[in-house]
């Protein structure tokens, strides 16, 4: 890989308190890779995505974000939720959701500009979801909830993005023009950690793979991690051997 | 009709409870809508109640004009205690909040019982007195008013931001107990300018029914804030001309900041109505 890294985890171990979550991460996410991070239900994916963000401390060892700390790389980095932690009573519209990706840049006590509702306008309509800019957030379906967010990150311009799950519960033509964008931000340079439970889209979709289970059971190209061997490792008991023919992973 | 609205505002003291009652409208209904975004009708109600002592001793030191700062500085204290204990989520803050406001109100109570005008004092701090309001009480309620103006101009997509998804507001580098502070200080100003008018236990519906009803009406934020605002005032100026009237031309006292509140309510109930009979239609 030439391109320069956007993300090092250097032996990083995330913990809440003393509690450990995570250990040994070990890797690298270059620029305009995607890495999948895959692993059993409280395997820590959500948490590594946390503690790329900063809001989870590094207990030892060291996550690199653009070069520095995860917490002094905020600006650069953008997150997607998981679009069902979201009420959907709330009364803003789709395009205000997606304005919000706008707020680091135009900072404090500024109102948005031209520029801004258009970048804004420009990302809703790269998730195919120009059509439903005044709508009200919570009336759209989740696949299509997950594009907003999806969306609100984009329009932020990221450096290196950040998915949660965006997959889960996912109709099929969200599923596509989820996929279908963070490709194109990748492929504009981005560096995109998605964390997911479908191991078929993450061999088909992803430069890389981070398998966990509470500790790092593999991270590299998906041909590589994605092994019955570390599999079995990684899943345990949710592991379900096929005789000869291969091993099925069962979702928790 | 409009003898009804506009005639028992001759007076110079209707005059000044009509300017104080629309002034706490819009501003309560303003601030209310981030009360019901955020779901903080629970801590608007402790911070009310723990103002009761503040106004008490203010009152016991120097009379009326200690009133305003008595509760400034209790509901300060009490806001800056209930971010801080929301912000270390040890604790459950529904229980630690019920707790304190017991606790606050009670030492007014004390307070205030050893009064020989027990009664009446008690009475005008729970539940105000907007009919002997004075010029200096509705100043007080104008800077709030423009202060409210200034925080939700300057930080209002930040509050929104936090009201809507606070985990995506702190992973973008946001301070989010730095504006819950910001937004939980304005509540509690907006409660001490209504000490005097509504009292502390009426505030919370001049708070929570405007936005709620306006709620009901519109999904798009902006036009539920203008409608709220609009609730607040008409609600207001209905509230004293109907406390007035029954008084005055009928002889039936009618308190007027519970008239004010019984307003806000009847619309509320309306408007609750007139959608539930629409579903009805609709089936």
């Amino acid at each position: 890989m030439s391109r320069p890294a956007a993300i090092v985890f250097d032996q990083a171990s995330v913990a809440y308190g003393r509690v450990p979550a995570l250990e040994q991460v070990h890797g690298t996410v270059h620029q305009g890779e995607i890495v999948a991070l895959v692993g059993p239900n409280g395997a820590g994916k959500s948490t590594l995505i946390k503690a790329l963000l900063g809001l989870v401390p590094v207990a030892s060892g060291s996550i690199s974000v653009l070069g520095r700390p995860p917490a002094l790389a905020r600006r650069q980095v953008a997150y997607v939720p998981q679009a069902d932690t979201l009420d959907p009573d709330f009364p803003v519209s789709v395009a205000q959701v997606v304005l919000m990706g706008r707020y680091r840049r135009i900072g404090w006590l500024r109102p948005p500009g031209r520029a801004d509702r258009d970048a804004a306008a420009e990302a809703l309509a790269a998730v195919g979801l120009a059509h439903r800019a005044a709508d009200r957030f919570g009336t759209l379906s989740g696949g299509q909830r997950q594009r907003v967010l999806l969306a609100r990150a984009i329009a932020a311009q990221p450096a290196a993005l950040l998915l949660d799950e965006p997959f889960n519960g996912v109709d099929a033509v969200s599923q596509e023009a989820l996929l279908a964008t963070i490709r194109a931000l990748a492929a504009g340079g981005a560096a995109v950690v998605v964390s997911t439970h479908d191991l078929g889209l993450a061999q088909l979709t992803c430069d890389g793979i981070c398998l966990l289970n509470r500790h790092q059971f593999g991270f590299g190209p998906p041909g590589e991690v994605l092994t019955p061997d570390l599999l079995r490792a990684a899943y345990g008991g949710a592991a379900l051997e096929l005789g000869d023919r291969g091993l099925i992973v069962a979702r928790s | 009709m409009i003898d009804f609205l506009v005639t028992p505002f001759d007076r110079p003291y209707m005059t000044r409870a009509l300017v104080e009652a629309l002034l706490l409208g819009a501003l309560c209904g303003v601030v209310g809508v981030y009360v019901l975004l955020r779901r903080l009708a629970f801590l608007t109600d402790a911070v009310t109640h723990t103002v009761f002592p503040g106004v008490v001793v203010g009152f016991l030191v120097s009379g009326r004009s200690g009133v305003v700062p008595g509760a400034l500085v209790c509901a300060v204290a009490a806001v800056a205690l209930f971010t801080a204990i929301a912000a270390t989520r040890r604790v459950n803050e529904d229980t630690t909040l019920a707790v304190l406001l017991t606790a606050f109100f009670a030492v007014g109570v004390i307070l205030i019982s050893r009064q020989r005008s027990y009664t009446a004092d008690l009475t005008a701090f729970l539940f105000g007195h907007i009919l002997t309001i004075d010029t200096a009480d509705i100043v007080v309620t104008a800077v709030v008013a423009v202060l409210a103006g200034l925080v939700l101009l300057g930080l209002g997509k930040e509050l929104l931001l936090r009201a809507f998804d606070p985990e995506w507001a702190r992973a973008a580098g946001y301070r989010i107990t730095a504006l819950d502070l910001v937004s939980n200080m304005l509540i509690a100003l907006v409660v001490v300018a209504s000490v005097q008018a509504v009292g502390t236990v009426l505030v919370i519906a001049m708070l929570v029914v405007p936005a709620a009803a306006a709620r009901l009406l519109s999904e798009r934020l902006g036009v539920i804030v203008a409608v709220a605002v609009l609730v607040g005032m008409a609600g207001a100026w209905l509230g004293l001309a109907t406390s007035y009237e029954a008084s005055v031309g009928h002889d039936v006292r009618l308190a007027a900041g519970a008239t004010i509140v019984l307003v806000l309510v009847a619309f509320y109930a309306l408007v609750t109505l007139g959608q539930a009979s629409r579903r009805l239609v609709k089936r």
